[in-house]
């Protein structure tokens, strides 16, 4: 008999085959005893085959985009398509000060502010960040002031590092030594020597476009464990160094998202005066224009693999609404998630046009600015007649209400358990499986997470419900369009299966609400009136027919209404409105955003009395509703 | 399904790994010659030497560098038997002796046994334990 079972990864089964190999092949009897020299021997062939087994399948996994775990391997497979992962972000804040010079004799006509640190936030467990500028900066000294207004600072520590150009290395690497670099702050100078005093800059390149053998240009990979190589030309696409030329790289090394929403600083900089004095009394305190913001980390492997691949079907060129999904995030690398779409989808539709949603990091909606500046760079990659549209994001909560049986045999307390239980549901909210365009809120996986979290949960009861908030436009009339992507589920037929918050219209005093009435068209649609609570189980219907409900598109139209007041306002009046879904599965359909509202998760803990052994009876079982409750209102 | 054995004779790979000058090929250990070589390379194990199964050997070795006197004798009478009982089942254990040699710092152990299946005398295997690095 041959071996013939070579794919075996369990060293068992690779024994187990050497085994039978011999009880067929062999006159030795002994190899199925532990102690004889014959099991020593295939102990030692079976731990062989199986090193070599894992090793083949690991380098086999490797190999493949698809399959490959490690990051410096998913990064060499990107660059075959030419993607370099988005390097972590420095955050960057906006600042001014000013520096009185009237102490000084000889008055300076202008200072520098030297490039590396300006300033640092004070320490916070035992954390401190400090914020610089890449290059220098002047500013005039005019009656005795020089201002030095809004400076855009960039978190993380200013690092140079040289190089020389060696002819006598034909392999010569430069790569920068540390990791957690942002690369948008890289700058290149080249000197003929290292004695010479004239620099040239280098810019960076992301394409062989426009480059000729004098182009002074770098290119940048990603190295291993997250650092950068620089890549200089060829001399047919971009300047070829030659030695003994000098490079000076100098770059950020950042922190990324963990310096982002700092307010305040204290200077720590270096100016100089036009007369090469140093300059350090008369500086103003720093007033943040803007606090620090944009600070990301690195491109993960996942995007990397999801993306990469992307960008080379896109070519640099937007055609589906897959090529702006792709190429968004290399253009605003701030960008989270993003979902586009063709107007031609909409209802009614508007042919022309895809929308583009995008959630930046940090941050919930993108500013008016940014989303111009998006717009414009999109437009050299769209089909020309194609109007590409930033459109703010919806968001699409869910919120749940669970009833956790436990046995109090096996817990400690109903808190400890009550704390692993929230752990997870955290944990879940902000994965990657809710937090973007085209998620799925899977039920049947968020019981089991609840389940799985302590051993002493025996089951548990969750009820689902989904939520959008209504920005209202107060003091005006408008309309409304509030859109779930899910069908409604009506467990009433006489209404009340949305539920809102409280709000003021005008003509009508006191807080009203809104309520549906499905019509009797199949529970397909129905309309939407206004209601007062006389009491909390009193609803008064105020004014019928403000709106239409779709129950099957998961769809509120309100008619034109003048909202004058909220009950909540986060900033900004809100309407909270909430309906039950048809299905317990909740998908973020097109540009909804859909993310788990952990301070909207309720857990309550119910002691599991027949698995306590308390009442194996269950008489005195307390039994939790699997529906939603009775109130009318949020 | 299990195996079942035509011939109840051992026969295993001898550890010196030298040829037969007769038939060219590897020599062979048989029988009650096999099971001793078997039961001493079990005691000799130090448990977790052997891959993916930790428990098997014995804490013999360990047990050498422990003072010398009728309570670590006693340990290593122990470990043998379970050993053995655990993992040679080819043999039915009688009596297992580790009398301390003060004068080489080791143990002297004989362990008896009969072997099951085949029709051989009662066995006696001695050998000498000594701690080594």
């Amino acid at each position: 008999m041959a071996l013939v079972n070579f794919a075996d990864l369990d060293f068992d089964q690779i024994k187990g085959s050497i085994q039978d190999y011999l009880r067929a092949n062999s006159d030795f009897t002994d190899y199925d005893f532990e102690g004889s020299n014959l099991s020593t021997i295939i102990d030692v062939l079976a731990y062989n085959t199986y090193i070599t087994s894992y090793n083949t399948n690991m380098v086999t996994n490797e190999v493949f985009i698809d399959s490959a775990t490690l990051r410096e391997n998913v990064v060499s497979l990107a660059r075959n398509v030419g993607y370099v992962p988005r390097s972590r972000k420095s955050a960057r804040s906006k600042i001014s000060f000013f520096v009185d010079t009237s102490s000084y004799t000889n008055a300076p006509s202008s200072l520098i502010l030297k490039a590396g640190t300006v300033c640092t936030t004070s320490t916070f467990g035992d954390q401190s960040y400090s914020f610089s500028i890449p290059s220098d900066i002047t500013a005039p000294v005019i009656n005795n002031i020089a201002n030095f207004n809004d400076i855009i600072v960039y978190e993380g520590a200013q690092i140079s590092q040289n190089f020389t150009v060696d002819a006598f290395s034909p392999n010569q690497r430069f790569i920068l030594d540390n990791a957690g670099i942002d690369t948008s702050l890289i700058k290149v100078k080249v000197r003929s020597n290292v004695n010479a005093t004239a620099a040239n800059t280098y810019t960076r390149a992301d394409s062989l476009f426009d480059l000729n053998g004098k182009s002074m240009v770098f290119f940048i990979q990603e190295v291993e464990d997250e650092r950068y190589e620089l890549i200089f030309g060829d001399g047919i696409f971009g300047r070829q160094l030659q030695a003994p030329e000098f490079i000076t790289a100098s770059y950020t090394v950042s922190n990324g998202k963990e310096a982002n929403n700092l307010n305040s600083f204290k200077f720590s900089g270096s100016l100089m005066d036009d007369n090469d004095r140093i300059i350090t009394s008369g500086i103003s305190l720093i007033t943040v224009v803007e606090s620090s913001h944009s600070g990301a980390p690195i491109e993960t492997i996942e995007s990397i693999k999801k993306y990469g691949t992307r960008i080379y079907a896109s070519r640099n060129r937007a055609v589906t609404s897959s090529d702006y999904e792709a190429l968004i995030p290399s253009i605003y690398p701030e960008t989270e998630s993003v979902a586009a779409y063709g107007g031609e989808s909409l209802n009614p539709p508007q042919f022309g046009k895809v929308f583009i949603s995008i959630k930046p990091y940090n941050d919930r909606y993108l500013s008016n600015l940014i989303k111009d500046n998006i717009r414009r760079k999109l437009q050299k990659y769209s089909v020309a007649g194609i109007i590409p549209q930033v459109v703010d994001l919806k968001y699409l909560y869910v919120e749940t209400n669970s009833n956790v049986y436990y046995n109090p045999n096996l817990a400690p307390s109903a808190n400890t358990v009550k704390t692993a239980v929230s752990s997870n549901v955290n944990t879940y909210a902000d994965s990657t499986q809710l937090n973007k365009f085209g998620a799925r809120f899977k039920y049947s996986q968020f019981l089991n997470i609840i389940d799985e979290s302590h051993q002493s949960i025996t089951s548990n009861i969750t009820t689902v419900v989904m939520r959008r908030d209504l920005r209202a436009v107060v003091n005006t009339f408008a309309d409304y369009e509030i859109c779930y992507g899910n069908r409604f589920h009506i467990s009433d037929h006489s209404g009340y299966n949305i539920k809102s918050s409280g709000f003021t219209v005008s003509g009508i005093s006191g807080t009203v609400y809104l309520m549906d009435i499905p019509n009797d068209d199949c529970n397909k649609t129905g309309i939407i009136n206004l209601f007062k609570l006389d009491s909390p189980t009193q609803p008064q219907i105020i004014r019928r027919n403000v709106g239409n409900i779709d129950y099957i598109k998961g769809e509120i139209i309100l008619n034109p209404i003048n909202i004058i007041s909220t009950t909540i306002n986060k900033g900004i009046p809100l309407i909270e409105i909430e309906a039950v879904p048809y299905s317990n599965d909740i998908i973020g359909l097109q540009d909804l955003y859909l993310q788990l509202d952990t301070s909207k998760v309720i857990i309550n803990m119910w002691t599991d009395e027949i698995a306590s052994g308390a009442e194996i009876s269950g008489t005195t079982h307390q039994v939790s509703s699997s529906y939603s409750n009775g109130v009318f209102v949020r | 399904m299990p195996v079942e054995r035509v011939s109840q004779g051992f026969k295993d790979i001898s550890s010196s790994f030298k040829v037969n000058p007769l038939s060219e090929d590897l020599i062979a250990i048989k029988n009650e010659t096999a099971i001793a070589r078997s039961i001493r390379n079990l005691v000799l194990t130090r448990q977790g030497a052997r891959f993916f199964n930790p428990l098997l050997g014995s804490q013999v070795s360990g047990l050498l560098f422990e003072n010398i006197d009728g309570l670590t004798s006693t340990d290593i009478e122990d470990q043998i038997r379970v050993t053995i009982k655990n993992f040679e089942p080819r043999v039915n254990l009688t009596e297992v002796r580790a009398l301390p040699d003060y004068d080489l710092g080791g143990f002297d152990v004989t362990v008896d046994y009969e072997i099951v299946g085949i029709d051989i005398l009662p066995q006696t295997l001695s050998f000498a334990l000594q701690p080594t690095r």
